[in-house]
């Protein structure tokens, strides 16, 4: 079986005999600060996931680098703040400053984006193939926005929208849906989007205003993989309990989030109707839990959530992270199910 | 309904600029200025701050309340300070050195001047010595820390032995929060106190002020 068979077997609940579909996330940093890590990591298992080398034939305009210390302005114009190497900054000075939002006209949709070319992303799937490909692309509405705005400037305007931040909400969804089109024409595998949406607690906003402004967006998304064949992706950190059968309902295939912040008796019910994309607790175990923690919180998510598919072996190798503890999350993924 | 029982429903609404009208007409009818402070802003962010410990409403509804709260309290401010009327307590707050994180720490101020509290807000990436200077040049009776990255929380942790070392441990609680962050990790640092939510803190802020009084 290829990783591309073996990842669909697993989003589609009949991955009977194959081994859990295994990646890595790794932040620059990991690259940086563990480097024979890395590479015991690449050599001793075999990863599941990649995409497509892709050329964009005119560049969008960034400045710096997004994971150095000091400033870095992305393709819409947000400026971002870093004072770590290795991970990203934050936004500390909004491009729109206006309650109105009249200085919308200093943001820049990046169409840039678009101008890659499908037979060349084919081209380089194809020396892919075997692999489960993720186009590159990710639409994160309510992060930009946060991005563009500042995180409680955006909040407290969701309250009582300006209709100037309704009209850009709307080209900035009208973007992202000609992005996934185009993406979808192409032969990866999967689409993919990203939102936070949690706290640690809870949502950070009322589920009311997520099924106002942004569950929409999300099915549309969703929308345009499933009619093109594609499976889709999404990852939202934080406690998303409330929005996990929203998403179910919209149809997403898999979804990244911190699963131990919810709590994984409570994601029990939806066993068998999302795939979990990882993860293992990153703001306790990976730093500070022994092996024996790890061990037994890579089965407690097979026990929970698995049903000959649900499952993706997955963790986030960044800041803080125990490397012995990140591989060890993978062995003990592969004593589970090793074929 | 009275003007102060108007003010708290519109200030949980976060009507700012009604709150604003409010205040100035209670101010002109002469309710004392203390009164619409307690009895009307305090009386409805209470109301918010309950609602969020309780996750009946969120982040959004929070700031839009804090805000009118503002409105409100920038036309009271003097009136408070010609009659000597003092804040609960005073606290210094600030996301440890390394981290830019800010909207949790932003809450917790909300809340805690939502509880009538001065709160002596330091920004991000504070070193430890800037939270003990300030809790001694201001008497400050609490220094609240936040931290949402694991790699920035042990920061915390050198807060308390700087204010060990200044010889003020025995005078300021030391708070800490943050989504890392755990009661376990607090009692490791030898902090005074861990809440999980912005509400909570205030809560907890509030009864050290009174225990210090």
């Amino acid at each position: 079986m290829t990783s591309k068979e073996r990842v669909l077997s697993t989003l589609n609940f009949t991955n009977t005999q194959e081994r859990i579909p295994r990646q890595l996330w790794s932040l620059p940093w990991a690259q940086e600060h563990c480097p024979e890590m890395m590479e015991r990591l690449s050599r001793d298992f075999e990863w599941d996931f990649d995409g497509p080398d892709t050329v964009l034939k005119e560049q969008p305009v960034t400045k710096g680098d997004a994971y150095a210390v000091g400033e870095y302005v992305d393709e819409w114009g947000c400026i971002f703040t870093n004072i770590h190497r290795g991970v990203i900054g934050e936004v500390k000075q909004p491009i729109v400053e206006d309650d109105d939002w009249d200085d919308v006209g200093r943001v820049h949709i990046p169409e840039e984006l678009l101008s890659f070319d499908i037979d060349q992303v084919n081209r380089s799937c194809e020396q892919k193939q075997g692999k489960f490909l993720f186009a590159s692309c990710c639409p994160r509405p309510f992060e930009q926005l946060q991005f563009i705005r500042g995180t409680a400037n955006l909040y407290m305007d969701l309250m009582d929208p300006p209709p100037k931040l309704l009209e850009f909400m709307k080209r900035m969804h009208d973007f992202y849906s000609r992005l996934m089109e185009k993406w979808a024409k192409t032969e990866v595998d999967s689409l993919n989007m990203m939102d936070d949406w949690g706290s640690q607690n809870d949502l950070l906003i009322n589920p009311q205003l997520w099924d106002e402004y942004f569950g929409p967006m999300y099915r549309d998304y969703i929308d345009i993989a499933h009619q093109n064949g594609k499976k889709i992706f999404m990852h939202s950190d934080g406690n998303i309990l409330r929005i996990i059968p929203k998403l179910i309902d919209l149809g997403l295939d898999a979804v990244n989030s911190q699963l131990f912040c919810m709590g994984l008796e409570n994601l029990a019910p939806y066993k068998g109707k999302i795939t979990f994309w990882g993860e293992i607790d990153r703001q306790h175990l990976l730093p500070r839990g022994t092996t024996a923690d790890i061990d037994q919180a890579v089965e407690s998510v097979y026990r929970t959530l698995w049903q000959d598919g649900g499952c993706i072996a997955q963790c986030e190798f960044g800041p803080g992270a125990n490397p012995e503890n990140v591989y060890r999350v993978y062995q003990a993924w592969e004593k589970i199910r090793n074929k | 309904m009275s003007i102060l029982s108007e003010i708290s429903e519109n200030l949980q609404r976060g009507k700012a600029k009604i709150v604003k009208e409010l205040v100035q007409q209670a101010i002109d009818e002469g309710i004392p200025a203390q009164d619409i402070l307690e009895k009307g802003l305090l009386a409805g962010m209470d109301v918010v701050g309950d609602r969020f410990k309780k996750n009946e409403v969120f982040v959004p509804e929070v700031l839009v309340a804090a805000r009118a709260m503002n409105m409100g309290t920038t036309l009271l401010k003097p009136l408070l300070a010609e009659s000597g009327v003092e804040a609960a307590g005073k606290v210094c707050i600030g996301t440890v050195k390394g981290d830019l994180h800010d909207i949790g720490k932003n809450l917790v101020k909300m809340m805690m001047e939502g509880k009538g509290l001065e709160v002596v807000d330091l920004g991000t990436d504070v070193a430890p010595e800037t939270y003990v200077k300030t809790a001694i040049e201001q008497n400050c009776q609490i220094i609240c820390c936040s931290a949402l990255l694991t790699t920035t929380m042990p920061v915390m942790g050198e807060v308390v032995k700087e204010a060990e070392k200044a010889g003020i441990r025995d005078k300021v609680k030391i708070m800490i929060g943050g989504a890392p962050v755990t009661e376990a990790f607090c009692q490791q640092i030898g902090a005074d106190k861990y809440t999980t939510d912005a509400a909570s803190a205030a809560d907890a802020a509030v009864e050290f002020c009174r225990g210090m009084a």
